[in-house]
């Protein structure tokens, strides 16, 4: 996102105080994740330590500090997933899509090395009756099981 | 402590007192050698009531409600207990949990043992390489004198729920960071550490930043970060600031008293 791109959305927003989280959700939807340098930069123009604003993308699960790939699979982990068995669901997608994420900060996150797939974990969809569930760009999958994923997961692209 | 206001009389445990009215409950307590344990009460800002431990009850028509002696506010006929059972019981729970969230802290530890609490049911933190020592209870004193005092902000809270560290940004040296010291001055668990090489002041939680040291003009010993000096110029009224000099307290009392 360049300098002008960044101005324009600041400038959506005229109200000085309860901007921020506007702003930078504009930039999480526009670029998919929120760039060191780009979070440095709104700082310096809204006044804002970075120290805040990195508090607050680091605070949420909405934002993200690494590029995302192609496509978002969100894996819900809430209690009923979890009971359901998610963390199943999750050892299958890494392996389907060769991946291994980190959860060392309380937010896991991974992209496929080709960049089509990146896999994150939410904490509840609110459709717990058909648990376990993902999301694949906003499209949701009920009463996952380990098998049916290759041919969701074909439908975005992917293959063996 | 405002001397403009009116005198009033409170009840601390059946005990009368004389405060001003509008003061910090906690402030008349401390003055009166009233024990009550806090850990995040500063009085050069604002009442936040974070670290939970000052809890006490207020008799309202015979009825208690607990609250903390941070943030009340003292007025006429305001009756405190501050040493009931429910009270004692909720500090007990409370100091196991800091016993679990900062292991390392003897500030934490001795304070946990006056309630005879010496062991925690709670999954102590793991705090290999921590910056902090593992001594951090997030009461977030630092952070708010970094921003509402020496208005830096160069540190802030980090991530979320049992994740949450206080640190800089990115977990990157921070050029905002002037070296001043605050944040570890407010401290109470003395969690953050600083060190001084000479010429560099490394702040060692704040992901090592180095913050240069200024010399004293007259004996060239250091004195203190460059970064505050400039501050301090920038704030003051620029004659004075000209007049300004960078010396040691030693070498000032000499120039002085010459």
């Amino acid at each position: 996102m360049d300098e002008k791109r960044l101005d324009e959305i600041i400038s959506r927003y005229d109200y000085p105080s309860g901007r921020i989280l506007g702003i930078l959700r504009d930039i999480q939807v526009s670029e998919g994740y929120i760039e060191k340098d780009l979070l440095r930069l709104l700082a310096e123009k809204i006044e804002v330590p970075v120290s805040r604003l990195y508090g607050l993308v680091t605070f949420y699960s909405f934002f993200s500090l690494q590029p995302v790939g192609r496509h978002i699979i969100t894996l819900c982990m809430g209690t009923p997933c979890h009971v359901k068995g998610a963390r199943t669901i999750l050892a299958t997608l890494e392996d389907l899509l060769g991946i291994k994420g980190e959860e060392e900060s309380g937010k896991y996150f991974a992209t496929t090395a080709d960049n089509q797939f990146t896999v994150v974990i939410a904490r509840c969809f609110g459709a717990c009756s058909m648990s376990p569930v993902i999301q694949i760009d906003g499209n949701l999958y009920g009463y996952v099981t380990p098998e049916k994923i290759p041919e969701i997961l074909a439908g975005y692209g992917w293959h063996p | 402590m405002d001397t403009t206001g009116h005198t009033v009389t409170i009840t601390i445990n059946k005990n009368q007192y004389q405060a001003v009215e509008g003061e910090i409950l906690l402030e008349v307590a401390r003055r009166e050698k009233i024990d009550i344990p806090h850990l995040c009460y500063e009085s050069s800002l604002s009442p936040y009531g974070a670290c939970r431990l000052c809890m006490v009850e207020v008799v309202t028509c015979g009825k208690t409600e607990m609250t903390t002696a941070c943030t009340v506010r003292v007025h006429r006929g305001l009756e405190i207990l501050t040493d009931t059972p429910d009270v004692i019981r909720h500090r007990k729970i409370l100091l196991e949990l800091y016993l679990a969230e900062a292991p390392h802290s003897d500030v934490i530890k001795a304070m946990a043992i006056r309630y005879g609490v010496t062991k925690t049911r709670f999954l102590k933190k793991i705090v290999t390489g921590d910056p902090l020592l593992g001594r951090c209870v997030l009461c977030g004193l630092c952070v708010r004198v970094c921003n509402e005092i020496m208005g830096a902000g160069a540190i802030g809270f980090v991530n979320r729920g049992p994740y949450t560290i206080v640190s800089t940004p990115f977990l990157e040296e921070n050029p905002a960071c002037m070296g001043c010291g605050t944040c570890a001055a407010v401290c109470p668990t003395h969690a953050i550490g600083i060190e001084d090489t000479g010429e560099k002041r490394i702040m060692r939680s704040w992901s090592g930043t180095p913050v240069e040291m200024i010399r004293c003009a007259g004996c060239g010993g250091y004195i203190g970060p460059k970064p505050v000096m400039e501050y301090a110029r920038s704030r003051i009224d620029p004659v004075m600031a000209e007049e300004l000099q960078e010396l040691c307290p030693a070498c000032r009392r000499k120039q002085v008293t010459r």
